[in-house]
């Protein structure tokens, strides 16, 4: 997992436009509070294994609550538009949409990959690859390949699926991988706050996106 | 010393220059989040471009000196752009922007000028090919690689920044002459136009591509209750 400041700076630099009018800091709390969630399911891989990565991280709960969402903010008599208004349908989306992209799309690229569709499939995917358009080649991308094995003449599409949940362990601090050689000295946890320059770049941007945002005024008064 | 699991081993980046479509992409996020009531077609369009803009020193270093990563990627375009924009709108005393575009204008054109210096040039001084930030006073490319994190056996670990020697350093690819940056306007046979190169790079990009008719959404909603109040 790109740590949760890494999640959680590029759902502020998200959040900070499109909360819009609702924008203040007790809605931005609850986003980044939403943003960090997923990662429950690392307390859940201490007794359900593979359970990390696996039982939050999957696009399948955004498939489920997006038409869900939609349906009951703009039916009569909702409950979250009754309680909380324009500001808590506005919260939700937003919520949602850094739960997927800022959280789940994020990690999906990162060592094992997340279980992609699970629990519909028990199997996890990692983004990998590039794209480029050549000049011999035309457009290219890698990430999901399909090709035609060798032996059996069928086609094979390889999306960088791996393991399933039970087979599949992804590495994090409440749950180290083992040493690769037995270690005499003691289990090192470590947390990472930013791998790589690209992740120091969007902890740096999402901070800069929220002061660039105190310093300006909501309407374009001369 | 204790070994370091996979996944939180530093400093350990592939050779990766930021395709322009990754800069744009962190163009448009800042757009998003910052151009406010002044975000339309028009002004996005601005700070995409200001975005991509030091990329241009790819075409530049085939006629003239500097080089790619060089010529406009220094801190010295950005700086000079803020200069620029601070003299006009605060101490002049009628500031040119804002009488020919309005407050519109001025909005628009620090959202630019934040563009051009957090994706344009940012993103590629966070990548390992690096960017020579101080061009033209010095030939030597930077890159802010490495990793930052707290270890129960080490405590605070961080190789972005190395402290020594009362200097503070960043790491080094090379220089103008020894660091040779892959151009796909260089002459040679097949011509690569790099669109994305790692996974993270598509998911940055598609969240640009989300955020985008999200944010017109959100806008437009926000606009017609104000005029309605």
């Amino acid at each position: 997992m790109p740590s949760s400041v890494v999640h959680a700076a590029l759902a502020a630099a998200l959040a900070v436009g499109l909360l819009g009018r609702f924008y203040d800091r007790r809605a931005i709390a609850v986003v980044l509070v939403v943003v960090v969630i997923p990662e429950a399911d690392t307390a859940l891989g201490l007794v359900m294994a593979g359970a990390h990565r696996t039982v939050l991280h999957t696009m399948a709960l955004p498939a489920v609550v997006a038409p869900l969402l939609y349906w009951e903010t703009t039916r009569d008599g909702s409950v979250l538009r009754g309680r909380w208004g324009a500001r808590g349908v506005r919260i939700a989306w937003v919520g949602l949409l850094v739960h997927t992209f800022a959280h789940v799309a994020l990690d999906w690229t990162h060592l094992e990959g997340i279980n992609l569709l699970w629990p519909a499939v028990d199997r996890f995917f990692a983004l990998e690859g590039e794209m480029y358009l050549s000049t011999s080649e035309g457009f290219v991308q890698t990430f999901v390949d399909v090709g035609r094995d060798p032996e059996t003449g069928r086609s094979v599409i390889d999306a960088g699926q791996g393991g399933t949940r039970a087979e599949t362990h992804v590495s994090n601090p409440a749950q180290p991988d083992p040493e690769p050689e037995p270690d005499p000295g003691p289990v090192d946890r470590r947390f990472p706050i930013a791998v790589r320059g690209w992740q120091l770049h969007v902890l740096l941007t999402g901070a800069f996106a929220v002061l660039a945002r105190r310093l300006q005024s909501d309407r374009l008064d001369p | 010393m204790v070994a370091v699991s996979g996944f939180m081993s530093i400093g350990l980046d592939h050779a990766i220059m930021p395709p322009t479509p990754v800069a744009v992409a962190v163009g448009v996020l800042l757009a998003v989040a910052l151009l406010g009531p002044a975000f339309d077609r028009r002004s996005v369009a601005i700070v995409a471009a200001a975005a991509a803009a030091p990329d241009l020193d790819l075409v530049f270093a085939l006629v003239g000196p500097g080089g790619p990563n060089a010529t406009l990627h220094t801190a010295f375009v950005p700086v000079l752009a803020t200069a620029a924009l601070y003299y006009d709108t605060r101490i002049r005393g009628t500031s040119r922007v804002a009488d020919r575009y309005g407050p519109y204008g001025v909005r628009v054109a620090w959202v630019a000028v934040a563009a051009l210096a957090v994706a344009g040039v940012g993103v590629d001084a966070f990548s390992s090919e690096g960017v020579a930030l101080l061009y033209p006073l010095s030939d030597r490319y930077y890159a802010i690689v490495g990793g930052f994190l707290l270890s129960t056996q080490d405590g605070v670990v961080q190789t972005y920044v190395t402290v020594a020697d009362g200097g503070v350093g960043v790491s080094s690819p090379g220089t103008l002459d020894t660091h040779a940056i892959p151009s796909p306007l260089a002459p040679g046979g097949e011509r690569r136009f790099r669109i994305v190169e790692t996974g993270e790079q598509a998911v940055l990009v598609a969240t640009a591509l989300v955020a985008l008719p999200a944010k017109w959404l959100v806008e437009r909603r926000d606009r017609s209750t104000e005029a309605r109040c």
